[in-house]
């Protein structure tokens, strides 16, 4: 186990990202409204060393009871929207909405009308957009790092 | 060159064998017993939309099909039920046994005799079990024999309608999801248990059914290509080249020796970061944070280096059809395998360190075991048969790529158990860089596929992925899709994660999953 810690310390400091100025935590809370994946695999990287989100006081929870953010991914099929909007109902106000990645923002979406019940916009006031197929970790921790978000958060507090 | 005339096929290699309703039976019985490996069961249109009209449907009938690989060859078996001549079936499902979709002793029930019902085959094959739920659900199918027919795609409020029914002393449901407390994907579990001992696990995923299938009917091949990657990221080579291998059986076309190389390279870096993934992902799920960071860290190098070379991290846009356009030369080429060498050197030292930590060891031993019957009943792929004994790696068997130098793994005990399923990826990793080493030697150039034989009807890609052996049916007059079927390797293994779970303490069921690591969206498409 050493041998790890060793190797994670030394990676860190090979990384070399910086130390953020600003101090203001932000919970988010993920919902994956029918994705291919790939944004989930890139927002679970951004908790690597490399991104290390929580030096940005962000934090994914495991309750929508105390996120400020729904981070949202996937075109919204037509299965998720009741779970989707209840976990929105559960969040306390105020509260934000991000869409995460091209399939959330409604662009380029494949698949039957029948089975999808997106776009995102229909069903909830989306606050934040982080456009790719999918985002880099860098553009996720950048949008959620400083586009204000956890201001806002705590302005509207 | 030697290879290209060794495998360069008179015939591509799918034969599409046509049966009935009556013979349907048989024929899976005497592929079964030839050797044949189920690669899924599939309904040809109308669709649902059509299904709601019953009147209409009785007039149409419906066609369902079969495939089979029997080894580089692949067999479709196709039956058509026409209106008023299926009656001959009744009877013919006989009694089913050992299917864990349905309770021994089901009688048959339900052959119609509309053009719509076939027999069932679940009991001489319980891994099209799902295969059959998902036709009656999405093209309104019959399968007389199959029952229960608990809706799979569909979503019923109903309870008693998709879990099986678990009753005694101290019984009691825990439901887990869809939405997860972690980074994942969308899927609903039920648990049944007592005090923390797990008695059965019912499935409900497809929430992020998005209709893939059915919107690339009427589109053109290329399209296809497009909704195929969609799938899955984390799988979007492999179910993009099964895509591209089916339509290149349609057009009659076989890959040059550049074009096998570049797409053999391109499959194995999407084995490597998943596999890296994975072992990282099995460490989380015993709360291993060192491993877990590790891992990660070695997954974010190779994604890079993949990004590097593909200008896309999960290789987005990288399989063509009939075509290959990643190169890779020189300084460029070199570099890139100075770092994969650097990712395997590290990631041993780190396996080393996962394989003698004891708290590890005992957290992953004789947990989540699948034994090597219930692997093959249920039709299991990729490394959780493997880890079970079953020699199911399908890169032997594709003439399409180039495995000419793909040497065995190291052997893994095939305890099925979690610690298996762990060393099997470490040792595949090793396996996997090896043969990245090899390929690298030369560079990758621009590539193409030659015209071999006449097209065909309905081509087959089967295509090992990091999960497993994917299977993509594409039928098409060699412009458009008529009908597109994904099977990938986490369709195929969900049932056998339920199995694993039952027996096991509730708390590591993460455990349990994480070491199949299957994807939702794959499955549910």
């Amino acid at each position: 186990m050493f041998v790890l810690l060793r190797q994670l310390h030394s990676d860190r400091k090979t990384a070399g990202i910086a130390r953020p100025a600003r101090r203001l935590s932000l919970a988010v809370r993920h919902v994956d409204a029918g994705s291919c994946n790939a944004c989930e695999h890139e927002l679970g990287a951004t908790a690597n060393l490399f991104y290390d989100l929580s030096r940005h006081g962000i934090t994914i929870t495991a309750s929508p009871r105390h996120a400020d953010v729904l981070l949202i991914t996937g075109a919204i099929t037509s299965r998720m929207v009741i779970p989707l909007l209840s976990a929105y109902q559960a969040m306390p106000e105020p509260r934000l909405v991000a869409a995460l990645g091209d399939c959330a923002m409604g662009l380029g979406v494949l698949g039957d009308h029948r089975d999808l019940a997106g776009p995102l916009e229909h069903l909830l006031p989306v606050d934040v957009r982080i456009p790719g197929c999918p985002p880099t970790p860098e553009q996720i921790l950048d949008a959620l790092a400083s586009s204000g978000l956890a201001g806002r958060a705590t302005t509207l507090r | 060159m030697g290879l290209v005339t060794k495998s360069a096929p008179q015939n591509p290699g799918t034969t599409l064998v046509q049966t009935t309703p009556s013979s349907w039976r048989e024929a899976h019985d005497s592929a079964i017993h030839s050797g044949g490996r189920f690669r899924g069961l599939y309904a040809v249109g109308p669709d649902e939309a059509r299904c709601s009209d019953r009147a209409g449907r009785d007039e149409t009938g419906t066609t369902i099909r079969s495939v089979f690989s029997f080894g580089d060859q692949v067999k479709v078996l196709s039956a058509r039920a026409v209106p008023g001549r299926s009656g001959e079936l009744r009877g013919a499902g006989a009694s089913l046994a050992g299917a864990s979709a349905a309770p021994a002793g089901a009688s048959v029930t339900g052959a119609s005799g509309s053009g719509w019902t076939f027999p069932s085959i679940v009991d001489i094959l319980p891994a099209a079990a799902w295969d059959e739920r998902e036709a009656h659900d999405l093209y309104g199918v019959d399968f007389a024999g199959h029952v229960p027919m608990r809706p799979l795609i569909s979503h019923s409020d109903c309870l008693k309608s998709w879990t099986v029914p678990v009753v005694g002393a101290g019984t009691h449901q825990v439901a887990v999801g869809p939405i997860h407390a972690g980074v994942i994907e969308s899927g609903h579990f039920r648990f049944h248990v007592v005090g923390e001992r797990v008695l059965h696990l019912d499935l409900r995923l497809f929430y992020n059914h998005r209709g893939l299938e059915r919107a690339a009917v009427g589109a053109p091949l290329d399209t296809g290509l497009a909704i195929v990657q969609r799938a899955c990221g984390a799988c979007a080579v492999s179910n993009t080249l099964a895509f591209a291998q089916a339509c290149e059986e349609v057009l009659g076309l076989w890959p040059d020796a550049a074009l096998k190389t570049q797409r053999t390279v391109l499959v194995e870096l999407e084995r490597l970061y998943n596999h890296l993934n994975d072992i990282g992902a099995i460490c989380a799920g015993i709360g291993f944070a060192p491993g877990t960071m590790a891992f990660a860290a070695l997954k974010e190098r190779a994604q890079r280096l993949i990004g590097r070379l593909t200008g896309h991290r999960f290789m987005f846009g990288t399989i063509q059809i009939a075509k290959g356009a990643f190169c890779l030369a020189g300084g460029e080429r070199r570099e890139a395998r100075q770092e994969l060498r650097s990712i395997g050197e590290d990631s041993m030292r780190s396996w080393r360190e996962v394989l003698f930590n004891t708290s590890v060891q005992n957290r992953v031993t004789a947990v989540g075991v699948l034994d090597a019957s219930s692997a093959a009943r249920f039709g299991t792929v990729g490394p959780a048969a493997r880890a079970s004994g079953i020699p199911a790696d399908t890169r032997s068997e594709s003439p399409r790529l180039d495995y000419r130098e793909l040497q065995p793994p190291s052997p893994v005990d095939p305890t099925g158990d979690v610690a298996a399923r762990m060393a099997l990826r470490a040792a595949e990793l090793e396996t996997t860089l090896a043969l990245l080493d090899t390929l690298l030697r030369c560079d990758l150039h621009d590539a193409t596929a030659g015209a071999v034989a006449e097209g065909s009807p309905v081509g087959v890609g089967v295509v090992e992925g990091p999960r497993g052996a994917t299977t993509c049916i594409v039928e098409s007059d060699g412009t458009t899709i008529q009908r597109l079927h994904l099977r990938t390797a986490s369709y195929a293994n969900w049932p056998a994660v339920a199995h694993a779970t039952a027996g096991n303490l509730l708390p590591d069921f993460p455990l349990v999953n994480k070491s199949f690591e299957l994807c939702y969206a794959c499955s549910d498409r």
